[in-house]
């Protein structure tokens, strides 16, 4: 035990008691939104792969091996392609629509923990920023990105674009409500609106298993939110050109693309933190120590997986059909589970 | 089914955007214009425009001898390409007034029904794509490559096969072909009964084709919509029953019908015709006789006696005609192509109103159009 509290130690004085603290942590921070950045990137190769091979395709297998370099060769195209802006377009919200789309994200990326450290009683969070209220933080940085796709649809005078624009906003409108029910449960359940004390909530007893109802209105609502197969009406192809980002071209489309993953590994985090246990782990490793960093990355992949296989799996809803789902069926379930959650969170207090 | 159905009469309200569907979309798989007149999401008004790709074939058919239309009758649509030869083939020779050989006419039953097969797999795949299911799109052009396969063992070429030769075919069967097929229909005929039940219980994909774009069987009869699409309806009318041509007389198969008209049962129909298929190439390959695979004499330069001739065939997507007046020259004096997607494609639009946006691409997939076809 000597050398791991020696280290434990060393840690605490590095990251806390030193005039330089601060700045460390604001680099620990940039490490972490690099982290969930470099989980983007993770999921798009993934979904690539993976993808492929439920289709019996084989997938990116040129550039590096097994096609890991495959994201670094489009984005060097899509750096070096001509930067289009059509001439009707509205020329702010045109430009403003991307940068608004992976702001959205990144502000996401800030308080989403990895890990919580307890040293000598004192609680150290692997986050970029911790705060009281930050689920509710989530959910409303999130609906900041229906601005984007809204400002990239109006912007672009296009009418395949305003049609995705109006897709989502309606689809936005009838999914965030059972999102934010279903957080409210688990936030009644946890007795806290911090993720870092949902987390610690789940240390006998996932919420997954509390509450399995919703589990799967969260999961259903955020596949809609993160507009993915069955609920990505607002790009479908044979419907829409490609939505929203129709006229937009080479990195613009790059920025747009990439918020885009951005929000659904954000998504993924979520799901993993206030269902899936966080940085609890499983017993099966017995008395082996392993970091809850590790257990947060493992489920996000998990998460991140299942997404691509509903991808493979589902054709695509009709939007009509999409909001008839919304307003019929998850929001009177995600009421429901606000009901069961509050009764199981008040006997457990 | 009136005129005014297929035209945007008047220009949209303040409440209405006119969306151009075309001439290039990613739903379509040639160039046309299909204009939407939109509310919301609700389609009011729908017409299609054609012809960006005309070729003027039938004007060049009177510009060829005999055998130099046979490479060109390919061309038409590449997908049916067999068919096409066939049905060419039967017109010229009905005015020669020859008979294929007895083999000769198996082999072109089995290479028409290989061709509805391919044709059928990447009609369903492609109409997967259109509501969102891109792994079936995969699936179903993999079970083609088998198909295209053997018809390319047979014919050497893989769409445009120039197969059919006035009073016989251009080559027989190669050695060993007999287990190669066999093997690889069985595999086949067991990918697409899984499809077919993944495709018949799917809830999603139920929900986006049950009831959409319903085709009755009197519109279907106005409209001159022929093959699957009216099968889907109820009607029974299959050329291959109706009117045997070659060796269908001699071969088992069931017509398939489906009831209800919708998207759904188009595509219902496709899949188990693919089955019907496999069943009439197994036996064409147990039946076949023996013999020469063509006339022995063929004339090199094909002057028939004056006269006309209709002929016509079970194409993959419907009724395909070819009407040829022979004036005794080494030229057709007029040369008329029904083709079936035609009458498909002017069918849309009147499916189309009072739909949704989204139903257009499912619709139009599922009528399985094609586009050379129609602009020939």
């Amino acid at each position: 035990m000597g050398i791991f509290e020696i280290i434990m130690d060393y840690l605490v004085i590095i990251f806390a008691h030193n005039p330089f603290a601060p700045w460390i942590r604001g680099v620990l921070g940039g490490l972490v939104i690099g982290a969930v950045f470099a989980g983007a990137l993770v999921m798009v190769y993934l979904e690539r792969k993976f993808l492929g091979d439920m289709q019996s395709r084989i997938g990116p297998n040129r550039v590096g091996r097994f096609g890991v370099l495959q994201l670094i060769a489009d984005a060097i195209k899509l750096f070096t392609k001509e930067d289009i802006i059509p001439a009707k377009a509205d020329k702010w919200l045109f430009i403003g629509a991307p940068i608004v789309a992976l702001t959205s994200g990144f502000l996401m990326v800030a308080v989403i923990p990895f890990d919580l450290l307890v040293i000598k009683g004192e609680e150290y969070a692997v986050a970029v920023s911790r705060m009281d209220i930050s689920i509710l933080y989530l959910e409303a940085v999130s609906g900041l990105a229906i601005f984007a796709t809204f400002m990239a649809g109006w912007g672009s005078s296009n009418k395949y674009a305003v049609l995705a624009a109006f897709r989502n906003v309606a689809k936005m409108i009838g999914y965030e409500i059972p999102l934010g029910i279903t957080i409210i449960s688990v936030a009644v359940m946890a007795h806290s609106l911090d993720i870092v004390e949902i987390v610690e909530a789940q240390s006998s007893i996932w919420f997954i298993i509390a509450q399995p109802l919703g589990f799967v209105v969260f999961f259903i609502a955020l596949l809609a939110d993160v507009g993915r197969i069955p609920f990505d009406q607002t790009e479908a192809e044979e419907e829409l050109v490609a939505g929203w980002a129709t006229e937009y071209s080479g990195m613009r489309w790059g920025l747009a693309f990439f918020a885009e993953y951005l929000h659904a590994v954000v998504g993924s985090f979520i799901v993993a933190l206030i269902f899936l246990g966080g940085w609890n782990g499983l017993p099966i490793v017995g008395n082996l120590y392993i970091p809850g960093i590790f257990w947060v990355i493992a489920k996000v992949i998990i998460v991140m997986m299942l997404f691509i296989w509903i991808r493979a799996a589902l054709p695509r809803y009709r939007i009509d059909q999409v909001i008839d789902i919304g307003w019929k069926v998850l929001i009177p379930l995600a009421l429901l589970n606000l009901v069961w959650s509050t009764i199981i969170g008040l006997m457990w207090a | 089914m009136t005129h005014e159905a297929t035209q945007i009469t008047s220009p949209p309200k303040p409440s209405e955007i006119l969306l151009h569907l075309g001439p290039q979309h990613p739903l379509q798989p040639g160039p046309f214009l299909l204009d939407l007149k939109i509310e919301g999401e609700t389609i009011r008004e729908a017409e299609l425009k054609i012809g960006y790709i005309h070729k003027g074939m039938e004007k060049v058919f009177e510009d060829r001898t005999y055998l130099q239309i046979l490479p060109l009758t390919d061309r038409i649509c590449y997908l049916a390409s067999n068919s096409n030869n066939d049905v060419y083939c039967r017109g010229v020779e009905e005015l020669l007034g020859i008979e294929p050989t007895e083999r000769a006419k198996y082999l072109r039953v089995l290479t028409n029904e290989l061709c509805r097969l391919q044709s059928h797999l990447l009609g369903i795949g492609e109409y997967a794509t259109d509501v969102g299911f891109l792994t079936m799109f995969i699936y179903m052009v993999r079970e083609r490559e088998g198909v295209v396969s053997l018809l390319e063992a047979i014919t050497g070429s893989r769409l445009n096969h120039n197969y059919a030769r006035f009073g016989g075919v251009a080559n027989d069967l190669p050695p060993g072909y007999k287990d190669m097929a066999l093997k690889t229909l069985s595999e086949l005929k067991k990918q697409v009964k899984s499809h077919d039940a993944m495709m018949s219980s799917d809830s999603i994909y139920l929900r986006r084709t049950k009831g959409v774009g319903v085709l009755t069987a009197k519109e279907a009869g106005e409209l001159g919509v022929a093959g699957p699409p009216l099968r889907a309806t109820g009607v029974e009318y299959d050329l291959r029953r109706m009117e045997p041509y070659l060796v269908y007389d001699d071969l088992d198969f069931k017509v398939i019908t489906q009831n209800d008209g919708d998207v759904f049962s188009r595509v219902k129909v496709r899949l188990l015709e693919i089955l019907e298929s496999i069943y009439i190439v197994e036996q064409c390959l147990d039946q076949m006789p023996s013999g020469p695979y063509k006339q022995d004499v063929t004339p090199y330069i094909t002057r028939p006696k004056p006269g006309e001739v209709y002929a016509r065939i079970e194409d993959p997507r419907g009724e395909m005609g070819m009407y040829i007046i022979s004036d005794g020259s080494d030229k057709p004096y007029r040369f008329r192509i029904r083709g079936p997607a035609f009458a498909t494609a002017q069918a849309l639009p009147p499916l189309l109103v009072g739909g949704y946006v989204a139903d257009v691409a499912a619709i139009a997939a599922s009528m399985d159009s094609c586009t050379s076809e129609v602009d020939r």
